[in-house]
């Protein structure tokens, strides 16, 4: 690949309480192909803001319901703060009733994926807002038994 | 309400956990050694319910196992008791989604315990399916909360 095709690696913070489910969103991500920099993980919307606090990030992908500090408290803090209020936030979420999620789309929110999702509609709502994947065959994903 | 819960339990069991459930008649067994997983979740509103699942721990393994695709002999307690509650938090949030409940019913955290096989015959649940999943058994019920 020529050195002006390179495209750009993406950091990636993943935000939910659950550690099974961040190594799920994280596989899901490895297969999809994106060009991954890093990849942070928080168990609620706080560690997510001690995260930013010294780490840039391209793409949140969040969790609603946590504990401490949930996902409608961390959207709020990030469109609160000067830096973070453009960074795209994805909702991974059990909650797609849509007066539920219409106030967080109407906050900035970029989009939401719900659970139970298949891994190619993490990759097809990602590559809208990220870019196409490295990987393009879609089949490689939808047979991908992880 | 039962129809949409047993719908909302083939999409999530089917979808991510690549496991496809069968009915059990009513007052068909399908006996399993313990322990078992119990995990729950409080639909909190006016009328709170509280719906959950319990499985016995072979099954929670495997479910583990086909979630993160890694062998089962990987999968921990800790493992175990976080995909029955993410399981039963999917199940909630498909279920309410398939009723169009009102925003005012509110998902709390999902709760899981442990219960020995003498603690899952007192746990008979008043409402609720039965299910065969790989020959094993997955009980989900639904309880005032």
């Amino acid at each position: 690949m020529a050195l002006w095709e390179k495209k750009m690696a993406y950091n990636v913070l993943i935000v939910d309480d659950s550690a099974t489910m961040r190594a799920l969103i994280r596989k899901v991500l490895v297969i999809s192909g994106f060009d991954i920099g890093e990849y942070f993980e928080g168990g609620n919307g706080r560690e997510a803001l001690d995260i930013l606090e010294n780490n840039w990030v391209d793409i949140i992908l969040s969790d609603l319901h946590m504990p401490e500090m949930d996902g409608e408290t961390l959207v709020q803090a990030l469109k609160k703060h000067e830096m973070w209020r453009h960074i795209p936030v994805v909702l991974i979420t059990t909650e797609a009733r849509p007066e539920v999620i219409k106030p967080f789309l109407n906050l900035g929110v970029q989009d939401y994926i719900q659970k139970p999702f298949r891994p190619e509609t993490i990759r097809q709502k990602l590559t809208g807002l990220l870019g196409e994947a490295r990987t393009t065959d879609a089949s490689e994903i939808e047979s991908c038994d992880f | 309400m039962l129809a949409k819960l047993k719908a909302a339990t083939f999409e999530v069991l089917e979808t991510m956990f690549f496991l496809f459930p069968e009915s059990l008649e009513e007052g068909e067994i399908l006996r399993s050694q313990g322990p078992f997983l119990r995990s729950s979740v409080t639909i909190a509103g006016p009328q709170s319910i509280r719906i959950g699942l319990q499985v016995p721990q072979s099954l929670a393994r495997k479910m583990a196992a086909n979630f993160l695709g890694v062998d089962e002999a990987e999968i921990y307690q800790p493992e175990m008791e976080d995909i029955l509650k993410e399981t039963t938090n999917m199940l909630a949030g498909s279920f309410l989604s398939k009723m169009e409940a009102p925003a005012a019913l509110k998902l709390q955290t999902p709760i899981v315990q442990w219960l020995s096989a003498e603690e899952q015959k007192k746990n008979k649940p008043e409402k609720g399916l039965r299910f065969d999943v790989d020959e094993e058994m997955l009980e989900l019920f639904v309880e005032k909360g």
